[in-house]
C-alpha cells in the first residue's frame, strides 16, 4: 500500500487506521456498477416482458440504495444481510430468465 | 485483553459477540476493514459475472433467430448460462462469507472453484455453439 505512511503491518492492530480511504470508494462504485448492471437487464428484459422488466428495475433501484447504504456505515455488520439480497436477486433474475427464456418462444426464423 | 491469533476485537464496530453467523469463541476479530471492501468488491464482480451470463443466456434463447433445422438449439447453448449464472450467485455468497471468516482468524483466504467452473462452462457452451451453427442446416435465402 503504497499511500499509506506507514505500512500497517508495522503498528499493532489497534492502532490500523479505521479509514480504509479509497478502499471504500472502490467498493461503493463496485455497487454502483452492480446495480448499472441489473438497470440494463431489467430494460432488456423490459422491451418483451414489462412486468419481470419492472421488477428488475425495483432490484436496481433497492441495490442502489443498500450500496449507498453500505457506504455510509462503517460497521461490516450488516453487510452480510446487503450481500444475501444481492445474492437472493441474482438468483431470483436468473430462474424468472430461465422461465421466460424456457415457456416463452424466441423470435421466428429468418426468411 | 488480546485475540488469540495476533488479531485483537477493537472498537465497538469489533463487537461481534452478537453475530448470529460467528459466535465470538470461533470467531477471532474484525479485519482490517481494506481487506473486507476487497472482499466485498469480488462478490460484487462475480454477482456482475452472474448478471451477464444471465442477460447473454436471456438473449439466446429470446433475441437470436432459431438454427435452421434445430429449434432447441438455442435452449442449448442459452440455458447452461442462465444456471450458471444462479449457480455462481450462490456459490460467491458463500465463498464471500468463508473468506470474511478466513480474515478475521487470519489465515489464508480460501481458493475459489469459480473461475475453473466458469472457464470449462464457457468452453463447453462455446463448443456446443460451434458444433449447432455447423450441423443446422444452411438458411433459406
Amino acid at each position: 500500500m503504497p499511500e499509506m505512511p506507514r505500512p500497517a503491518a508495522d503498528r499493532p492492530a489497534a492502532d490500523r487506521p479505521a479509514d480504509p480511504g479509497l478502499a471504500r470508494a472502490r467498493t461503493d462504485l463496485a455497487w454502483i456498477r452492480t446495480a448499472i448492471a441489473f438497470a440494463a437487464l431489467g430494460g432488456v428484459v423490459l422491451k418483451n416482458h414489462p412486468v419481470p422488466g419492472l421488477a428488475i428495475l425495483a432490484l436496481s433501484a433497492l441495490i442502489w440504495a443498500l450500496g449507498r447504504l453500505a457506504g455510509t456505515t462503517s460497521a461490516p455488520r450488516n453487510r452480510s444481510r446487503s450481500l444475501l439480497v444481492i445474492t437472493v436477486a441474482v438468483t431470483a433474475v436468473s430462474l424468472t430468465a430461465l422461465v421466460i427464456s424456457l415457456l416463452s418462444p424466441g423470435p421466428a426464423p429468418l426468411r | 485483553m488480546g485475540g488469540g491469533r495476533g488479531v485483537r476485537s477493537t472498537d465497538g464496530s469489533g463487537g461481534v459477540t452478537g453475530r448470529p453467523e460467528e459466535p465470538a469463541a470461533a470467531g477471532g476479530a474484525e479485519p482490517d476493514a481494506r481487506f473486507s471492501f476487497a472482499n466485498e468488491r469480488t462478490f460484487l464482480a462475480w454477482n456482475r459475472t452472474a448478471l451477464a451470463l444471465v442477460a447473454a443466456g436471456l438473449g439466446i434463447a429470446q433475441l437470436l433467430p432459431p438454427f435452421p433445422g434445430l429449434p432447441w438449439g438455442r435452449h442449448i447453448i442459452g440455458t447452461p448460462l442462465i444456471v450458471l449464472g444462479s449457480a455462481i450467485a450462490v456459490v460467491s455468497y458463500l465463498e464471500w462469507r468463508a473468506n470474511q471468516r478466513a480474515l478475521r482468524r487470519g489465515e489464508p483466504p480460501h481458493n475459489s472453484r469459480l473461475p475453473v467452473v466458469l472457464t470449462v462452462t464457457i468452453a463447453v457452451v462455446g463448443l456446443a455453439a460451434a458444433i449447432l451453427v455447423l450441423i443446422s442446416g444452411p438458411r433459406a435465402g
